[in-house]
């Protein structure tokens, strides 16, 4: 089966700013990946990669076997990938409902529009009673799920999900986790970037830890636990 | 009753006489708006694209005798939104996100360049008193008179109607439909809507071949306002609608109408009711003219500076901007100090064998041209100072030189002082003008510090040039604003080339100044803030006082060159010098050529009075070829390739803030260390060749 | 003896939302102190309360026993705060010394219009001598007339540090300092901070993400969680306490 995500000697950077050398990777469908690594390793910028924000200086990128490499990022979303950005990842300038307007109509036409929202609203309650206003007004929390909502209607093939938890209180990050082990169980395949390990760990089937632009080890959640304490707390020697 | 009744009647009156006008502000309003919403871009070119609609109207319509419909649709429906597409697909589009001040800067070199490229191509030429025709036959002459108390004539009728449908359309365009959203969403983050499945660039290109479309439809219906199409007088125009728009807050598309409505309607009226108080109160007689013209700008500086949620209202910022790649730095500053010398020294060479030239051989209108050249090169250094150094934009240093020269022209006028006094206190004046507009300014972002001062130089110009003790008044408009020459002991330099001599101690003087600052502890503390304002302020730098004192220098160099104007033309000529839309030409010019030099202002100041003699009449190539007969036919060329030519120069200021010069000698530079490093590493391979610290991750 | 900062009590909601509630604070001259928390804490927040970036909702910054709440950022520099920045904020276009000089005239603050037009605005020789001390200390000496453009992350921020410096501070704020320089540089930053502080004696403020940094480098810290302070003490003895770990790495994980 092809994979739904491959990276290829990946090298990316902004401008004289190089962030990752030669990162290889892949994402099987369904299945779900963690990135993890301490602040500025470079996992943001694998993220950018996969969805076409950044464009590879080097290497190839592909989406079930199409080079995408160099494309746009419409092009990506077009393939089915998502991406959930790091930081506020709605607009700000746009009503909650026109935010979900704004995605739905191009997925499923001017008709899908009304049902796709009866939908998110049931799923998101607390979306539901803020409608109309502002996304930027939002707090961290309910930002979150409205991206989530975005995605959640028609679930794309591959999620690429850039620190959810961030800043969010535990009973809210519990909440998204639950969305994504759903959209999991629907096939969609998932790539995980976190600082927070523990839901990602037990989300996921594989761990790639990150150090310095470079994948430095890769195996089962198990034994990554050890092995990323370690690398954000004590520096000890992993791999 | 009946003194209630008449009130009331009058107050209906002036409400109905303010419509018209008010539709005009609000249309352009409407559309300024429409190009800020959608495209995040300051365009102040708006008034140059309501132009070229206008005049290719009036033109089609009269000289090719094209129906009114052919000709509307050529102009409004076909060339405005080509113009916006090109715009976008050429220029903007390229520009990084958040690069609000090159694009407000590259709107300014647009809104010289558009209406004389078109006039160019066109072959149009603004001629007086051919008054431009509405969309409607007989527009002008045939009127409605619904309640009995003022008559709207069928023009003025087409545009309020068109105004407030075209506001209703838009707003609806973008509240329910898909591609209006589209463009919600790109102008915040065409990033995020191109996670979002949608070509970002399609949305934006559509974007402004709406705004595009909008501002031909505005310029073709106001044009029957005018008695003569004019470039300028549609500037002025957007400068009015930007007054509308900020009430608007620069988003709202039914309050941008309304705030220009409001604006006509509070004009007629004080017009209509501030007679009648003057009658009781005498003292207020000077002041009446100039109320309402006063209006609009007093309405947008005050809104500038004392609604802080009007600048806050669109500082929406892309989340994902750090996508992008950090600007390019300049090709660094390791120009080594031999190369300097050597520029010193030919720079100075030139300047001297050119200057004996024309001291010797030179005829009266060379004369002229050169002295001019050398005196607005000591204005222009008023830009250097300002816009170089402490990286402030300011749309009001032709105000600044105005009030040199009318200065100088008030005091030998009335108390017969000498005009080089005079020309020093003008100076003065304006320096402490130009401080005092600083203060209310210092905090706020360079783009709005442009707005500010491009309102306050719209004031200038409609009220206080007006003023007795000022422009002169009522008697100035008979016998001109005129200044004599000066006479130094046994100089008189009514001659025109003891007053080069003069002109050139000037510009020496201002020159000295210039380089004093910038090496000193002012040039490298405005320096500082222009890299990062945060980081001057915490090791203790104030930005108020900075900027307060670059203002006051600039305000000085303005009024001292522009009272030498005025000296050398023994006439202010406010309306050809100094004029805010002349002015807008004076920054696009040293911004292209180089804002941080002394150089860059002189070669300013060359280009401006010299090119055109110099290039454009073919006299250049005609000493290459040394034969007059033997210039090609193309020659001589239309003085309006000059404003072209710079205007489109702008373009570049998004990738070389620094000018053509500098950029230019920067890149011969690296050009010849690279020739003589390929020249060591022949001699003899060395190692130690590492670039010190390629940034790595 | 008098605490060289002092917060009470700083408060400050943006929109409804709570950045920092009731954080208190306080620095002795020449200590090393770490501020600690993961992203979102609310540290930048804080730290731009304490330089006047930010004005409270609530609360008092006290330097050296005056209350400076009131005063904007530039004279609280004046008064003894220097800082360096997260994403490295440096004057473009000059080269490294000329960031020294313009600190070092600003502290003396003789410098006017006037003087300029005398000629007499230019680096003094005994200026010139006070920067090139301190490019000294910090190893810089050698890039003193490189453009900043030419300087790597590491060294950027040591210009940074250099340019502090030069304004003499009582206390230096360090806002993130690790970020973007891989584990050597930051080691390397840490060990020429040390040096300079012995010598100098001011005390530091260290807002860090980056825990091998602030472990190795403070003597005592504050951890920030949503805006709440969660822990102070000695650093070895806060970055073990399981409320700490809990924060930075969720709570479900069983510390090895």
């Amino acid at each position: 089966m092809t994979d739904v995500l491959t990276l290829d000697g990946v090298s990316a950077g902004y401008g004289p700013f190089h962030a990752l050398f030669d990162v290889s990777l892949a994402v099987a469908p369904g299945e779900a990946v963690a990135l993890l690594g301490a602040n500025g390793v470079g996992k943001t910028t694998v993220a950018r990669v996969a969805s076409g924000l950044v464009a590879p200086e080097r290497g190839q990128v592909r989406v079930e076997g199409a080079d995408l490499t160099g494309a746009a990022p419409h092009r990506f979303v077009r393939a089915g990938v998502a991406h959930a950005t790091e930081g506020r990842s709605v607009f700000a300038s746009l009503n909650v409902e026109e935010n979900l307007r704004l995605s739905f109509r191009r997925a499923l036409g001017a008709r899908g529009v009304a049902g796709a929202l009866d939908q998110a609203f049931e799923q998101f309650p607390a979306l539901a009673r803020r409608r109309a206003q502002l996304a930027g007004d939002l707090s961290g929390g309910e930002q979150r799920m409205l991206s989530m909502a975005r995605v959640l209607v028609e679930a794309p093939k591959l999620l690429i999900a850039d620190e959810l938890s961030l800043g969010l209180a535990p009973i809210i990050v519990d909440e998204i986790y639950a969305q994504l082990e759903r959209l999991r169980a629907e096939g969609t395949a998932l790539l995980i970037v976190e600082q927070h390990v523990s839901h990602a760990l037990a989300l996921c089937d594989r761990v790639l830890l990150l150090e310095h632009g470079t994948i430095i080890w890769e195996g089962p959640p198990a034994d990554a636990a050890d092995r990323v304490v370690a690398r954000i707390f004590e520096h000890g020697e992993a791999g | 009753m009946v003194l209630a009744a008449s009130f009331v009647e009058d107050l209906v009156r002036g409400t109905l006489q303010g419509l018209p006008p008010g539709a005009v502000y609000g249309l352009i309003a409407i559309g300024f708006v429409l190009a800020y919403k959608t495209s995040g871009v300051f365009n102040l070119a708006f008034g140059a694209q309501a132009y070229v609609s206008a005049a290719l109207y009036f033109q089609a319509r009269n000289e090719w005798g094209w129906s009114n419909l052919a000709a509307f649709v050529l102009a409004v429906v076909v060339v405005a939104p080509a113009i916006g597409l090109v715009l976008e697909r050429l220029i903007f589009r390229h520009l990084p996100p958040g690069s609000s001040l090159a694009k407000l800067v590259i709107a300014i070199g647009l809104s010289v360049a558009l209406p004389n490229l078109f006039e160019l191509i066109v072959g149009f030429e603004p001629v007086a008193g051919r008054t431009p025709e509405g969309l409607l036959p007989n527009g002008a002459g045939v009127f409605y008179d619904p309640l009995g108390l003022y008559s709207f004539s069928r023009d003025e009728l087409t545009a309020l109607v068109v105004a407030v449908l075209g506001a209703a359309a838009l707003a609806a365009l973008f509240r329910f439909t898909a591609i209006g959203l589209q463009m919600r969403a790109v102008v915040e983050s065409p990033r995020m809507t191109e996670l979002n499945g949608i070509r970002a660039d399609r949305v934006s290109a559509f974007s402004w071949a709406l705004s595009s479309f909008f501002a031909g439809l505005a310029g073709v219906l106001i044009a029957p306002r005018f008695n003569t199409l004019s470039a300028p007088d549609f500037f002025n125009l957007v400068v009015v609608a930007i007054a509308a728009a900020a009430i608007g807050k620069l988003v709202s598309l039914p309050r941008a109408l309304a705030g220009g409505l409001g604006l006509g309607v509070a004009i007629a009226i004080i017009d209509t009711f501030l007679p009648r108080i003057v009658e009781r109160q005498q003292w207020l007689e000077p002041i009446q003219e100039n109320v309402t013209p006063a209006v609009p700008f007093i309405v947008l500086f005050a809104l500038v500076t004392l609604w802080p949620e009007l600048r806050s209202s669109k500082e929406q910022t892309d989340p994902l901007a750090g996508v992008d790649p950090p600007p390019p730095t300049p090709a660094a500053l390791t120009r080594s100090p031999w190369l300097t010398r050597i520029t010193i020294v030919f720079a100075v060479c030139f300047f001297l064998v050119a200057g004996l030239v024309v001291f010797l051989r030179a005829d009266a209108s060379w004369l002229f041209v050169v002295t001019q050249a050398v005196i607005l090169s000591t204005i222009y250094l008023s830009i250097t100072v300002l816009t170089g150094f402490a990286g402030q934009i300011s749309l009001c240093q032709g105000a600044f030189a105005a009030i040199g020269g009318f200065t100088v022209f008030q005091l030998a006028d009335r108390f017969g002082m000498s005009v080089l006094v005079g020309a020093v206190v003008g100076a003065c004046i304006a320096a402490a003008v130009s401080a005092l507009l600083a203060l209310p300014l210092v905090r706020l972002g360079r783009v709005w510090v442009a707005i500010a001062t491009l309102a306050f130089a719209a004031f200038f110009d409609a009220v206080v040039v007006k003023l007795p003790f000022v422009g002169g008044g009522g008697t100035s408009l008979l016998q001109g604003t005129r200044v004599p020459r000066p006479v130094i002991g046994p100089w008189d330099l009514a001659d025109d080339k003891a007053f080069l001599v003069l002109a050139v101690l000037v510009f020496a003087v201002a020159a000295y100044v210039v380089s004093a600052v910038k090496t000193g502890t002012v040039g490298r503390t405005l320096a500082a803030l222009r890299g990062s304002e945060v980081a001057s302020r915490s090791i203790g730098i104030s930005p108020t006082r900075a900027r307060v004192t670059a203002f006051a220098i600039s305000g000085f160099l303005a009024g001292l060159g522009g009272a030498m104007l005025s000296i050398q033309q023994k006439n202010v000529n406010y309306a050809s010098n100094f004029a805010p839309f002349a002015a807008l030409f004076w920054l696009v010019l040293v911004v292209s050529l180089g804002a941080r030099t002394v150089e860059g202002a002189a070669y300013a100041g060359a280009s401006f009075s010299l090119m055109d003699r110099i290039i454009f009449q073919g006299t250049f190539i005609g000493w290459i070829l040394r034969s007059e007969d033997r210039i090609p036919g193309v020659f001589p060329l239309s003085p309006k390739w000059r404003f072209v030519l710079f205007g489109l120069t702008t373009i570049a200021f998004a990738k070389h803030p620094e000018g053509l010069v500098e950029n230019g000698k920067r890149n011969a530079h690296v050009r010849m260390a690279k020739l003589s490093a390929r020249r060591d590493a022949h001699r003899e391979p060395s190692a130690d060749d590492a670039v010190p610290g390629e940034a790595v991750a | 003896m008098t605490a060289v900062l002092e917060a009470r009590g700083v408060t400050k909601t943006f929109a409804g939302i709570t950045a920092l509630s009731s954080v208190s604070l306080e620095v002795q001259p020449g200590e090393r102190v770490g501020l600690i928390g993961p992203n979102g804490a609310g540290k930048t927040t804080f730290f731009n309360c304490l330089l006047g970036v930010l004005a409270p909702d609530r609360g008092t910054v006290l330097l050296e026993g005056d209350d400076v709440s009131d005063l904007p950022v530039h004279v609280r520099s004046r008064r003894g705060i220097g800082r360096t920045f997260q994403r490295i904020e440096l004057f473009g276009e000059s080269t490294v010394r000329e960031h020294l000089l313009i600190a070092e005239r600003v502290r003396r603050g003789d410098g006017s219009l006037w003087r300029d037009l005398l000629g007499r605005g230019r680096p003094r020789a005994d200026e010139l001598e006070a920067c090139d001390e301190v490019l000294e200390l910090l190893g810089l000496a050698r890039l003193a007339d490189e453009p900043i453009e030419h300087l790597s992350l590491g060294q950027g921020r040591l210009v940074e540090v250099g340019r502090a410096l030069m304004t003499r501070p009582k206390l230096l704020l360090l806002d993130e300092p690790s970020s973007g320089l891989d584990r050597r540089e930051t080691a390397d930053l840490a060990a020429t901070l040390r040096t300079v502080q012995d010598e100098q004696g001011f005390a530091i403020l260290l807002v860090e993400h980056d825990v091998e940094l602030v472990s190795s480098f403070t003597e005592r810290s504050y951890v920030l969680d949503f805006g709440s302070l969660i822990a102070e003490g000695p650093t070895h003895e806060v970055l073990a306490s399981a409320a700490v770990r809990e924060a930075y790495l969720g709570p479900e994980v069983d510390a090895p």
